[in-house]
């Protein structure tokens, strides 16, 4: 079991830099997510972490231990493929067993090696050892396929191909559980049971995990804490929470969820109510936040902002009103997404709906009402 | 990826070393030779001083009055000369006849499209030396063709197997289903909307076909001539059956120097010279064809318009069956043989009997035996070799494994045995008049076929497949020997069983490589031949064509069930 430590690597494909001096510091026992666009070095990581891939320089530590000369077969990292990658000649017990089967061939005489060879490549040959058997329907029957062992894995679901994959990686007691994209390939209602399955059991074993995705809900929802890539370099590490209510810069506040990124200039500070003036395309804005640059952007996440009827009285020393005007309503049923343009900046809004509520239609003129400590600066 | 030391990569030097060993250094050695006119023994310069110190004199010695003698002995130069013409001439009519019959079968409605096809693949299942046999009981003294000949007023033969004349048309009808499939690919690909804007302009069918059709297959023409000038140029069978004394040819020639006159230096010069214009030709080929994906030309395949005016389809396909009855009634003729009592010149056999299959079950039931034994033996070979190459071309860009295991299909299979002779036949390696040697030798001109099959299925392995072996604890070696052999398996088989035809088929080899006790069933009909036991070879010949029949038929199943 361990924890991973990477400090300053760096890949290079020929003139390409695929990864600028990462480092990350990942505990033991953590569900770590890797997210960021396709492209931007996700998998490069892993294969780096997996011994796929050679770092062109730096460090990656796993369990205490520098890996740099451990070849890819004894690292010890279970992988699960972003293709699952099974084995389509052997059938789900095989896949399973295969790694305990090479463990027992690693650790052979020549001659028992031969045996070993023999009933791997066709069943008639040998028997597979019991303790091996019944290690493998334990795993079997905690991913819930001990009635699938003898099948074929092409007759086998997605989502059950799926957990053949985990089962295989789990199946070796690996020191770390790498995982790249392994929902993707999974139809939308199945990636949401999936992800439950995946947490719950990494909880349950302890087992240290990075998970690789694209998919910003999926690492806010599953991971401990997640770290946010782009091209090749990680920009901000935190726990979800943190990512959202702080993004660093506004790629990740565009990333991390929906934002109005709106460039404002800085045009007072003032140090009795603690309140940044800002002034936007065509509105002024106030915000609790300070910052040092003149030119910054403020990060307000659509449901930060309330739509209110244009005759509205606001008496409220806490908010920003502005006048906007509704472009496009969109009804996603529990909430509503409104295009909005105040002047001509654009904004997005969502609002809770519940029924009994009127939805304000397109061309209607609107109060906005931000309260000043959702302004977020950058 | 670094590159790191491990039971593959012992592998990878073991094949290096078997290919070195059986390919590069007879090649290099027959060069040598080709300079010193004396005998080189490279091997044995390397382990015995004695012998290290005569090649240092031999070498020292080294001088091109050997090339020059090619220019003063006429033999030589007379022996280039004709070969060159033959395949000049067999080049330009296999492209001449292909044309029409490649045009009807791609884009017309000839009636019996799919027969007339069938029957084209009839002339690639037989061994040449047994075509040219086939013309001889056709057209000989005492041919059937030259009994209808006379009867029709003609005198003496209508056309004389025993020339080059008889040599050409053996060529011409065997070889032309080489030329006619990439004929057929290229008027598939011609660009119809050209087609279609010039007959819209209301130029006529033939002046499209002359002006628009047949210039867009121009480049697929001039690629399949230069494979058949190849075919033709390294093609042993045929000259060596019926080439008279007087023509010199230059497989021939090579054959009689080494294994009448034992003349090295002759030989040597003879194996340089083919295996120059062999590749030089291929190379052509290669650099004519690369780049060039037929089918993906212009992206999605288009509805072809065919053809389907009367006249033309139907004079196209009589003109077809013309062309594929020559083969076709050779080889009925070879199998009337084999059944005939006595055939002497006359339309029929004068009676029919199966004592010659008797014959052959009591007598040489061993040339089968060895035949299958050997072919066996260079399937095994190939099978183990060919796995580790494709897969060292396919995930470790090999680029240099993928041109060393090319080199066969360049070498003519007579300068390819004349090479392994002179390198094999003194200590410390002899190996000469082994079964080894043969099985060896097989593999090696053989195996580019088998890498290009395992290849293909290779390629159609996903590389994540075999890191997940990987990632699981298994050693490159073991993920090799566990996952990735058990997937190559259809590619494998369908790798053997060409391999076993072409080596039950081999001639060449054969004949210059083959101990007597180790004789194969295609140098047992060589030696009837010539030793005029007619009957006997015929019945050979069926056996042998039956078997390569039996196994394509196998090889079409395997392929069928892959495909399900
Ligand atoms: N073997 C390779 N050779 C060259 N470039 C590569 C290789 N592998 C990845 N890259 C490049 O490195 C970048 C990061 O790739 P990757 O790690 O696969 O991204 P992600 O998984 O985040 O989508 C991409 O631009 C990709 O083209
Ligand atoms: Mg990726």
């Amino acid at each position: 079991m361990g924890s991973v430590i990477i400090e300053n690597m760096t890949k290079q494909f020929g003139d390409f830099t695929a990864l600028h001096n990462i480092n990350l510091e990942i505990q033991e026992g953590e569900f770590f997510a890797l997210l960021g666009p396709s492209g931007c070095g996700k998998t490069t990581t892993m294969r780096c972490i997996a011994g796929f891939e050679h770092p062109t320089s730096g460090k990656i530590k796993i369990g205490d231990k520098e890996v740099e000369k451990i070849p890819a077969n004894r690292r010890n990292c279970g992988m699960v493929f972003q293709s699952y990658a099974l084995f389509p000649h052997m059938n789900v017990f095989d896949n399973v067993a295969y790694s305990l089967n090479i463990k027992q061939l690693n650790a052979s005489n020549p001659v028992k090696q031969l045996g070993i060879y023999a009933r791997l490549l066709s069943k008639r040959l040998g028997r597979t050892p019991k303790d091996i058997q019944e290690k493998v329907m334990e795993i079997l029957k905690y991913v819930e396929l001990d009635q699938h062992a003898e099948r074929l894995t092409s007759e086998l679901s997605g989502g059950q191909q799926q957990r053949v994959a985990l089962a295989r990686a789990l199946v070796m007691e690996p020191a770390v559980l790498l995982m790249d994209e392994p929902l993707s390939n999974l139809d939308q209602k199945l990636r949401h049971s999936m992800r439950n399955t995946i947490r719950t059991i990494q909880q349950d074993l302890g087992i240290t995990t990075i998970f690789v995705t694209h998919d910003q809900e999926e690492a806010m929802s599953m991971a401990d804490r997640v770290a946010v890539m782009d091209k090749g370099n990680i920009v901000q590490i935190g726990t979800p929470t943190e990512l959202y209510s702080n993004p660093l810069t506004p790629f990740i506040a565009d990333f991390v969820g929906t934002s109005n990124i709106l460039d404002v200039e800085v045009v007072d500070h003032n140090q009795l109510n603690g309140l940044t003036t800002l002034k936007g395309d065509s509105f002024l804005l106030q915000s609790t936040n300070t910052i040092e640059k003149k030119q910054a952007k403020a990060v307000i996440r659509p449901e930060h902002i309330q739509v209110l009827p244009y005759d509205t009285a606001v008496n409220n020393e806490e908010v920003t009103v502005l006048e906007g005007i509704v472009v496009m309503s969109t009804y996603l049923g529990p909430t509503v997404r409104y295009d909005m343009k105040v002047g001509n900046q654009e904004m997005i809004v969502d609002t809770t709906y519940s029924s009994g509520t009127s939805i304000f239609e397109e061309g209607r003129k609107v109060k906005l009402s931000i309260e000043h400590g959702r302004v977020l600066l950058i | 990826m670094k590159a790191r030391f491990n039971g593959l990569s012992v592998v990878k030097i073991f094949i290096y070393a078997f290919f070195g060993l059986f390919l590069i250094i007879p090649l290099l050695a027959v060069f040598l030779i080709s300079f010193t006119n004396e005998p080189v023994n490279i091997i044995g310069t390397f382990t015995d001083p004695a012998v290290f110190s005569s090649t240092i004199d031999k070498l020292k010695a080294i001088n091109l009055e050997n090339y020059r003698q090619i220019f003063s002995n006429a033999g030589y130069l007379d022996s280039l000369k004709n070969s060159l013409s033959l395949a000049l001439v067999v080049m330009v009519l296999v492209i001449l006849i292909c044309i029409p019959l490649a045009y009807g079968i791609a884009r017309t409605n000839m009636p019996f499209k799919k027969t007339i096809s069938a029957l084209c693949t009839i002339p690639l299942i037989i061994p040449t030396f047994i075509s040219a046999y086939a013309f001889i009981i056709m057209f000989g003294r005492a041919g059937w063709v030259t009994y209808f000949y006379e009867m029709l007023g003609g005198e003496g033969m209508l056309i004389d197997p025993y020339s080059m004349t008889g040599i050409i048309l053996v060529q011409v009808f065997f070889f032309f289903p080489y030329a006619l499939w990439p004929l057929v690919a290229a008027f598939k690909i011609s660009d119809v909307t050209l087609e279609e804007a010039s007959l819209n302009l209301g130029a006529k069918n033939w002046f499209t076909f002359i002006f628009v059709t047949f210039p867009l297959a121009i480049p697929g023409i001039i690629s399949s001539a230069l494979l058949i000038f190849t075919v033709s140029f390294s093609d042993f069978g045929t000259p060596i059956v019926l080439a008279p004394k007087d023509l010199n040819l230059m497989v021939v020639e090579a054959y009689r120097e080494i294994s009448g006159f034992f003349n090295w230096g002759g030989a040597a010069i003879l194996t340089v010279i083919m295996i120059i214009v062999a590749a030089l030709f291929f190379w052509l080929q290669h650099i004519l064809t690369k780049g060039k994906n037929y089918g993906s030309v212009s992206g999605k395949p288009k509805q072809q318009k065919m053809v389907t005016n009367k006249v033309v389809t139907r004079s196209l396909s009589v003109y077809s069956f013309i062309i594929v009855l020559v083969p076709l009634l050779a080889m009925l003729s070879v199998l009337l043989q084999s059944v005939a009592t006595t055939w002497g010149k006359d339309l029929l056999p004068s009676g029919y009997t199966l004592k010659h299959y008797q014959t052959i079950f009591s007598t040489s039931l061993g040339n089968i035996q060895n035949s299958i034994v050997l072919a066996i033996g260079a399937l095994v070979l190939s099978v183990i070799i060919a796995t580790f190459v494709s897969y060292f071309v396919v995930r470790q860009n090999s680029a240099k494994m993928d041109f060393m295991t090319s080199i066969p299909l360049v070498v003519p299979g007579i300068a390819f045995g004349i090479a392994l002779i002179q390198t094999f036949n003194v200590a410390p390696l002899q190996l000469t008049g082994t079964a080894i040697l043969l099985i060896i030798a097989y593999t090696i001109r053989r195996l580019p076929y088998m890498v290009r099959s395992t290849m293909g299925a290779m390629r159609a392995i996903k590389q994540d497949i075999e890191e997940a072996a990987i990632n699981l604890g298994a050693t490159p070696l073991t993920a090799a020997i566990t996952v990735i052999g058990p997937l190559l398996l259809p590619g494998i088989a369908a790798g053997s069983v060409l391999v076993f035809i072409t080596v039950i088929k081999e001639t060449s080899i054969s004949i210059l490589l083959a101990p007597p006790e180790w004789a194969p069933m295609s140098l047992a009909i060589f030696q009837n031949i010539l030793r005029a036991e007619y009957y006997s070879a015929a019945a050979m010949s069926v056996i042998l064509v039956a078997l390569v029949l039996v196994l394509q038929g196998l090889a079409s199943y395997i392929g069928k069930k892959q495909r399900l």
